[in-house]
């Protein structure tokens, strides 16, 4: 599905991401691991092809196509998306609005703490609360139908219970779908369960496993800097 | 004359046409005048054209008023006067148009709307101009005790040359939420709004919704004075959309009252990058992505109720 070949990438000049390889196939979801600035959005950025993330070296391959110069927009209609962090307010314009733009999908809501149909007829991310603009990028991302999602800090910002709300909707709404979790709390891998998890430091990859279990409890225990020396590394990118 | 449908007040050039509507009182300006002598309180002098509206009852069903330049070299100077009485509740939509592109026709109009005590009023007012028309546009809002309105001014053709005044005048308890909002292209629009808090607990919202495509100038000064005890918050968002445009925002705020509270917002600029770049990776090009930002910022399109059915005001204009 997605392949990552021996990426570099620059942001402003400066060496953010460097030789990072990854292979993530039909259905499987990855987990990307790291500390704070380490450079996982820059990667996720990167995925989608934002203008100002330089790929400096190495491509990126989506279903056998090289998309490493692709526009943004191309690459959202090949069926790439991302559930952004932190997406920009966008005054004066509905959610509803966009949806009816952008859905190649309907999205069945059913409303619960997490999820409240008003949103639809609010200014998109003005005054939203951090719950408020995650279930609005999965909403959008829902509608989208993509073969390929990128979550980036999906469980920032959330309470315990309201993230297993939310990953049970990604679970019963993008089902098979591959992805690619970004995440430094770890919290939402016990509900997603990726196949396989790699940990990012200083813009490296350092370890790679299928154990997330292992991998996270020894990130719980000794710090992301364990991470370095990992045993459970795996030849496998 | 073409049948414009159920409009209360048509008038097409200076040719008027006037239908009554259930609880309300709908005459030319100068009719009124002649009629009832009160209005004299309010017309500074006698009309020659124009629309009269005396709203005494409350009705489901919405005044619709329009006055349009259909002739060459044509000059309007409407005067109207609106008075909705003591606890009426009324909606009105006003549509102000030149049916062709290249009238050269001048608008010179200035509208009056007196709320009594505890009324409401809804207002919608769309103006629409061929690009060598001059447009001078007043207006004066007085609200009684209690009172409410909500106006909403949209204009998204401009005429060559456009002046705006707005005046409006709160008591007590009264409330005005004011929208206007402009889409200019090859033309020039100014524009003086000022909101007057001269009553306690009179609470005042002015928003002013911008666009600058090619060739345009926009001067728009948003006050809120506040001279008793109330609330008031402007708000002017202006958006650039071509190099040749300019737009210059000027909110003020004036408190002449420690009581008063008074805030603003303002904002003057192209889509950012971030806004265009999140919309193209939900798979929309960049212009379907401005044209997207561009129609949220104008807001939905108001629709028109006559006779129980919806119509788009695009469609009636």
């Amino acid at each position: 599905m997605l392949e990552i070949d021996n990426l570099s990438v620059k942001v402003n000049g400066k060496n953010v991401l460097e030789k990072i390889n990854m292979e993530i196939k039909d259905g499987e979801i990855h987990a990307l691991l790291g500390p704070n600035a380490s450079g996982k959005s820059t990667l996720a950025y990167t995925i989608m092809g934002f203008p100002d993330y330089k790929v400096t070296e190495g491509k990126i391959i989506f279903n056998g196509e090289d998309i490493t110069d692709l526009p943004i927009e191309e690459r959202a209609k090949l069926g790439i998306a991302t559930a952004f962090q932190n997406p920009p307010s966008i005054k004066g314009l509905k959610l509803s609005k966009l949806l009816e733009k952008i859905s190649r999908r309907e999205v069945e809501l059913k409303e619960n703490d997490l999820l409240k149909r008003e949103i639809l007829e609010r200014e998109i991310n003005v005054g939203f609360s951090g719950g408020e603009r995650k279930i609005s990028e999965i909403i959008q991302v829902i509608s989208l139908d993509p073969d390929f999602v990128v979550f980036d800090e999906l469980d920032a910002g959330l309470d315990i219970e309201n993230l297993e709300k939310l990953s049970s909707l990604i679970k019963s709404e993008l089902y098979n779908k591959s992805a690619l979790l970004i995440t430094h709390r770890g919290r939402i891998l016990r509900f997603l369960k990726p196949n396989w998890v790699h940990v990012l430091v200083d813009g490296k990859i350092v370890c790679s496993s299928e154990d997330w279990k292992k991998i996270w409890e020894t990130i719980e225990r000794y710090g992301y800097e364990k991470c370095r020396e990992c045993e459970l590394r795996s030849d496998r990118p | 004359m073409k049948n414009v449908g159920n409009a209360n007040y048509v008038q097409i050039d200076h040719e008027i046409q006037t239908h009554e509507n259930e609880g309300a009182i709908i005459l030319p300006s100068p009719e009124a005048y002649k009629r009832f002598k009160w209005t004299k309180e309010y017309f500074e002098e006698k009309p020659k054209e124009g629309y009269f509206i005396w709203v005494r009852k409350s009705s489901d069903r919405p005044l619709v008023t329009r006055i349009s330049i259909s002739s060459k070299n044509v000059s309007q100077n409407p005067i109207n006067l609106v008075v909705i009485e003591e606890n009426v509740n009324a909606e009105i939509y006003n549509v102000c148009n030149a049916l062709k592109k290249n009238l050269c026709g001048n608008h010179t109009g200035y509208s009056k709307i007196i709320l009594k005590e505890n009324s409401r009023l809804v207002m919608n007012h769309f103006h629409r101009w061929g690009k060598e028309d001059v447009v001078n546009s007043g207006l004066e809002i007085s609200l009684g005790k209690e009172s409410e309105i909500s106006e909403v001014y949209k204009c998204l053709e401009v005429p060559m040359e456009m002046k705006m005044e707005n005046n409006t005048y709160l008591k007590e308890g009264s409330s005005a939420n004011l929208v206007i909002t402009i889409l200019a292209k090859e033309g020039e629009v100014k524009m003086h709004d000022s909101t007057f808090l001269n009553g306690r607990e009179s609470r005042g919202i002015s928003r002013m919704r911008m666009i600058g495509d090619k060739k345009s100038r926009i001067v728009a000064h948003s006050r809120m004075i506040a001279n008793d005890a109330g609330t008031g918050h402007v708000d002017c968002m202006g958006l650039l959309l071509a190099k040749d445009s300019s737009i210059n925002a000027i909110p003020e705020l004036i408190n002449n009252n420690k009581d008063a509270s008074l805030t603003h917002e303002a904002s003057v600029g192209k889509i950012s990058e971030e806004v265009l770049n999140y919309l193209r990776s939900r798979g929309l090009t960049e212009d379907q992505a401005i044209d997207l930002v561009v129609a949220g910022f104008l807001g939905e399109e108001e629709p028109i109720t006559i006779e129980g059915r919806i119509v788009p005001s695009k469609s009636y204009m």
